[in-house]
C-alpha cells in the first residue's frame, strides 16, 4: 500500500510537484501518465525515498518513507524493485553481476548454481538468452539494457515494483511481453506496481488505476474508463490525440 | 561572503559524510572482497609512481644535504638527514600527493560517473547503501595502503639517497649508514606511518565525497575530480602541519 499525501517538491524556484495525493492499493497496478517534464520521475523517486519532499508525505506499508534516514531507509527499501528511465545498469559489472546484485545482497550465502538459475530465469522473462550473461552494459543495445534492468528489478521478487517507462524504446512484441510480465507479477505474487508510461495503449492495458499529471498536480485519476471520460480539458486533449489515431 | 559561507557548508557536509562512512564501516555485512579489490587497485595503481618519485626525492635530498653539510665538514650525517626527512615528512606527504593524483582522482571519476548516470540511485533502490558498498571499502583500502606505499616511497628514497650520497657525492658508506642508525628512532617511524594512515583516510574521504556530490554530466564529473585533487592536496599539507605541531610543536 502506497499513500502519497499532498506532496510538494521544488528545485530552486521551479515547482515540479504541487500537492500530489494518491493511493496505490496492494496488489494493483497504478499507471502515471503525463507530458515530458511533468514530474513523473520526480514523483516515483519520492516513493522509494531517493528524493525528499518539501512538504507532504509518502507512506509505504505503514512506514513513512519520506522521513526515514540512514539504515532505516535502507531497510525499508527491501520491499522495492525499481526500473530506471535510463536503465542505470552498473557499467563496471557484467550483465550477470548486474542481475545477480540484488539477490546476492539479500541472500549472501546463496550457492552459485542457484543464483545462476535465478538470473537466467529472470532474463528469459524479458526474452534475453544466456549469451548476454558475460556482456558489459556498454555492449548492449538501448532496448537490451532496458530489459536487463527489468530483470534486475524483478529478480529478487520484490513486493512493490516501480517502473519508469519500462517499454520506451522497445519494439511492440517486447512491449507486450513486458506488459504481460507486469500482469503476471500481480496475479502470481500479488505484486503492487507503479508504472510511468508514454505508451497509452500499454498504459490502458495494464492499469487498474491511472493518473494524469499536469502542471504539478493530478488532472484526473481513477479507473482507466473514468480517466478516459474525464472532463478535464487537459486530459481530454492528452488522450484524444491518441484515441483519434486508433 | 556567499562563497565563504558555501565553503563552510561544504566543509560541514564533508565532515558529516565522514561521520556517516565511519558509522557504516562498523555495520555488517563486511564486504572483505570489495576491500581487497580496492586495496589491490590502489596498490597496483600507485606503487610504480610512488617508487619513482621516492627514488628521485631521496636522490635530491642527498645532493642538498651534502651541499649544506659539507660546509661544516659534516657530510657523514647526510644518511641520517635523508632518512629522517623521508620517514617523518617527505614519505607520507609525497605518497599522499601521488595517491591523490593517481587513485583519488580515479575514485572521484568512477563514483561521480556512477552518481550522474543514476547508478548510485539504482544501488539505493536495491536496499544497498552506497556509502556502505562504495565508500567504506575505498576509504578502508586507502587508509591501509597509504602506510604500505609510504614504506615503498621511503625505502626507494633511502636507496636513491645512498646511491647519490656514496657514488656521486663521495661520502663514505660506513658513516652514511652509521649515522642513519644513530639518528633515526622508532618514534620517527611511528610519526611518519601514523601521518600516512591519516592522509589515507583524508584523501579517500575527500575523493569519495566529491564523487558523490558530482552533478551534471561528463563536465560535472571533471569538475568534481579537479576539486577532489585540489582539496586533497591542500588538506594533506594542512593536516601535515597540524600533526607535526601536535607531535613536536
Ligand atoms: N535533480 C533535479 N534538479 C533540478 N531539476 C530537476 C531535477 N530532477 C528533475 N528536475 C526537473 O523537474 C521537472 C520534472 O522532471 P521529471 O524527470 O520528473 O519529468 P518526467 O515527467 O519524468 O519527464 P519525462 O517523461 O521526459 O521523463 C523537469 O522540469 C526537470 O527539469
Ligand atoms: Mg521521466
Amino acid at each position: 500500500m502506497i499513500e502519497i499525501r499532498d506532496l510538494w517538491k521544488s528545485f530552486g524556484d521551479k515547482e515540479v510537484l504541487r500537492g500530489i495525493t494518491l493511493d496505490v492499493e496492494p496488489g494493483t497496478t497504478f499507471v502515471v501518465l503525463g507530458a515530458s517534464g511533468s514530474g513523473k520521475t520526480v514523483l516515483l523517486k519520492h516513493v522509494i525515498g531517493l528524493l525528499r519532499p518539501d512538504q507532504g508525505s509518502v507512506v509505504v506499508d505503514g512506514k513513512e518513507i519520506s522521513s526515514l534516514r540512514g539504515p532505516d531507509l535502507t531497510d525499508a527499501r527491501q520491499v522495492f524493485g525499481m526500473v530506471f528511465q535510463g536503465s542505470a545498469l552498473f557499467d563496471s559489472m557484467t550483465v550477470f553481476d548486474n542481475v545477480a546484485f540484488p539477490v546476492r545482497e539479500r541472500e549472501r550465502r546463496i550457492p552459485h548454481d542457484e543464483l545462476l538459475a535465478r538470473v537466467i530465469e529472470s532474463l528469459r522473462v524479458v526474452d534475453l538468452g544466456e549469451d548476454v550473461l558475460d556482456l558489459w552494459p556498454s555492449q548492449l543495445s538501448g532496448g537490451m539494457r532496458k530489459r536487463v534492468s527489468l530483470a534486475r528489478a524483478l529478480v529478487a521478487n520484490p513486493k512493490i515494483v516501480l517502473y519508469d517507462e519500462p517499454t520506451t524504446g522497445l519494439d511492440p512484441i517486447t512491449t507486450n511481453s513486458v506488459d504481460a510480465m507486469i500482469d503476471q507479477a500481480k496475479e502470481r505474487r500479488g505484486v503492487t506496481s507503479m508504472v510511468i508510461s508514454h505508451d497509452i495503449a500499454s498504459a490502458f492495458r495494464v492499469a487498474d488505476r491511472l493518473a494524469v499529471l499536469y502542471d504539478g498536480r493530478i488532472a484526473a485519476q481513477g479507473a482507466p474508463e473514468e480517466v478516459r471520460h474525464s472532463d478535464d480539458p487537459y486530459v481530454q486533449r492528452f488522450l484524444s490525440l491518441w484515441f483519434e489515431k486508433q | 561572503m556567499g562563497r565563504i559561507r558555501a565553503g563552510f557548508e561544504d566543509f560541514g557536509e564533508q565532515v558529516l559524510f565522514a561521520g556517516e562512512a565511519l558509522a557504516w564501516a562498523f555495520r555488517p555485512p563486511f564486504r572483505f572482497e570489495l576491500l581487497l579489490h580496492q586495496a589491490a587497485a590502489i596498490g597496483v595503481g600507485s606503487t610504480f609512481i610512488v617508487a619513482v618519485t621516492g627514488l628521485f626525492a631521496g636522490m635530491v635530498l642527498a645532493l642538498q644535504g651534502n651541499y649544506a653539510m659539507r660546509q661544516f665538514g659534516a657530510e657523514g650525517y647526510v644518511g641520517g638527514f635523508v632518512a629522517i626527512s623521508l620517514v617523518r615528512e617527505l614519505g607520507p606527504v609525497f605518497t599522499a600527493l601521488m595517491v591523490t593524483g593517481r587513485s583519488g582522482s580515479a575514485i572521484t571519476t568512477e563514483l561521480g560517473t556512477m552518481r550522474v548516470t543514476e547508478q548510485v540511485d539504482a544501488m539505493e533502490s536495491m536496499a544497498v547503501n552506497p556509502i556502505h558498498y562504495l565508500v567504506v571499502p575505498r576509504v578502508l583500502a586507502a587508509t591501509l595502503m597509504m602506510p604500505v606505499l609510504d614504506v615503498v616511497f621511503t625505502a626507494t628514497g633511502y636507496l636513491g639517497g645512498y646511491l647519490i650520497g656514496v657514488y656521486v657525492s663521495g661520502i663514505a658508506p660506513g658513516p652514511f649508514l652509521d649515522h642513519t642508525r644513530s639518528m633515526l628512532e622508532v618514534g620517527d617511524l611511528e610519526h611518519g606511518l601514523s601521518k600516512a594512515l591519516v592522509f589515507g583516510a583524508v584523501v579517500s574521504l575527500i575523493a569519495t565525497y566529491r564523487g558523490f556530490r558530482a552533478t551534471g554530466g561528463a563536465r560535472g564529473v571533471g569538475e568534481a575530480t579537479t576539486r577532489a585533487v585540489v582539496w586533497s592536496s591542500v588538506a594533506i599539507l594542512v593536516v601535515d602541519y597540524l600533526l607535526t605541531f601536535i607531535s613536536i610543536g
